[in-house]
């Protein structure tokens, strides 16, 4: 085999896709010839590099769920929204068991006061007595929880480093997901770590910067595809929290420093992140 | 009509693919929220064209509809992507900022940025081959390329991506100087 032909076949030799006698040959050329053994070095570093670097982005567990449901509708042949068939009704991102179930109901009129008595028992009794303060209410106490653990026991951080070339790469490894993170020491804002937490349903990265003595759990995890709503700021036994997204990822900051605080810490985080 | 056996049975053989579903639409598209359409979308187109599905390669079945899909979405809604490749980018960011520069010198980053800027065709089947672990044949299922060009066109993408990282790398030792 000349060079020419084993560099022609190098890909495939990487890939173990030649048949075994071609791949004797390459074998042999590559033992011969210092070049195309170079070259092929080379390209198997190139190939490990895309598969341990590249990030692998899994199905997010509320798509998952939203495509059971439309699954569930399909084989139910409940009809057509507004007439409209295929992609239309694909793309309905709403509560569809919700909806479902209410269109079981039979409308007639005995029916209708059932419904109403049923409505109301859902509605008081059955739904998570969380969801009913709003998903947000459930969502900042279970934000402040984790805020206030981290500081009681020795967990503040997994991971201790003000480098974020350390913190990036430990929650790259540990999240199916690639949240940016910034130090933010040169404005007052120091980076201190990061930690693995786990809330509204999922494992989510929670960076830890300090103000003076203060600290800020920033919690970030992706952003769902129904995360439209804006910038808030709230308080919550006695916590400050701060409530941003971008075109990624939920931001949660929770700390008992003051408010304009915090929001200058969104600022400042939001113009450091690298855009893409 | 599929019946609740069909949906059984989609679920027990293509449902556990939703991972390397998302992943390719994911890198097709760039984006979090239309690959989650696309996805949707695709699983959905999947679900009842079940009945074509005469067993064999669920995932690479699957994968086939997720990329014809997120061309369709493409074609209809970036059409430019599939005429150009999209590499200025990675050429031609301003080093100004030292935050940026740092993080170019992410190894991970700068990877992510090289394999985004290929054109769609040559990330398929670099996601396919270096992420999904495809073979050649399952590569060729899903991509409609014919199997005998597979290793050329898989070794002219990692070409370009070879490239375009040592132009990055280039571009970054030049800021920092």
């Amino acid at each position: 085999m000349n060079c020419e032909e084993a560099i022609k076949l190098m890909n495939g030799y990487l890939d173990g896709e030649l048949d075994p006698i071609t791949n004797q040959a390459i074998e042999k050329h590559l033992c011969e010839c210092h070049n195309c053994d170079q070259a092929y070095k080379t390209q198997r570093s190139l190939i490990s590099a895309i598969g341990n670097a590249a990030p692998y982005y899994k199905v997010p567990a509320g798509l998952r769920e939203r495509i059971r449901s439309s699954l569930r509708e399909e084989t139910e042949g409940e009809p057509m929204r507004n007439g409209v068939p295929g992609a239309q009704v694909m793309f309905h991102k709403r509560d569809p068991e919700t909806r479902s179930m209410l269109s079981e109901i039979p409308w007639n009129w005995l029916g209708l006061a059932a419904a109403i008595i049923l409505a109301a028992i859902i509605a008081f009794n059955v739904l998570p007595r969380a969801q009913r303060g709003g998903p947000d209410q459930f969502l900042a106490t279970q934000l402040i929880a984790s805020h206030v653990r981290s500081l009681m026991a020795n967990h503040l951080t997994d991971v201790a480093s003000s480098d974020q070339h350390t913190v990036k790469p430990w929650l790259d490894a540990k999240l199916d997901f690639a949240p940016a993170v910034v130090d933010l020491s040169e404005k007052g804002f120091p980076l201190i770590g990061g930690r693995l937490d786990y809330l509204d349903n999922r494992p989510v990265a929670a960076l830890i910067y300090q103000r003076r003595k203060h600290f800020i759990n920033l919690f970030v995890w992706p952003a769902g595809s129904d995360a439209a709503e804006a910038t808030k700021a709230m308080t919550r036994q006695g916590y400050q929290l701060f409530h941003w997204i971008d075109s990624d990822f939920n931001y949660w900051a929770v700390s008992d420093i003051n408010e304009k605080e915090l929001q200058e810490f969104k600022q400042l985080f939001e113009e450091q992140i690298p855009r893409h | 009509m599929l019946d609740p056996q069909d949906r059984i049975r989609f679920e027990q053989l293509v449902l556990p693919h939703l991972n390397s579903a998302a992943n390719l639409a994911r890198w097709m598209l760039r984006n979090r929220d239309d690959s989650d359409d696309v996805v949707q979308e695709a699983t959905l187109r999947a679900y009842r064209f079940f009945g074509q599905f005469h067993g064999g390669d669920a995932r690479a079945w699957l994968l086939q509809i997720v990329r014809n899909t997120c061309y369709t979405w493409l074609g209809k809604n970036r059409p430019s992507e599939l005429m150009t490749e999209f590499d200025e980018e990675v050429h031609q960011r301003p080093a100004a900022n030292p935050e940026i520069l740092a993080t170019q010198s992410d190894e991970r980053q700068q990877l992510m940025r090289a394999l985004e800027s290929l054109s769609p065709r040559f990330r398929e089947v670099l996601v396919l081959r270096e992420l999904e672990g495809c073979s050649y044949k399952e590569i060729g299922e899903i991509t409609g390329i014919p199997i005998g060009t597979v290793m050329s066109t898989l070794s002219r993408a990692r070409e370009r991506l070879r490239q375009v990282l040592i132009g990055a790398n280039g571009a970054a030792a030049k800021g920092v100087s």
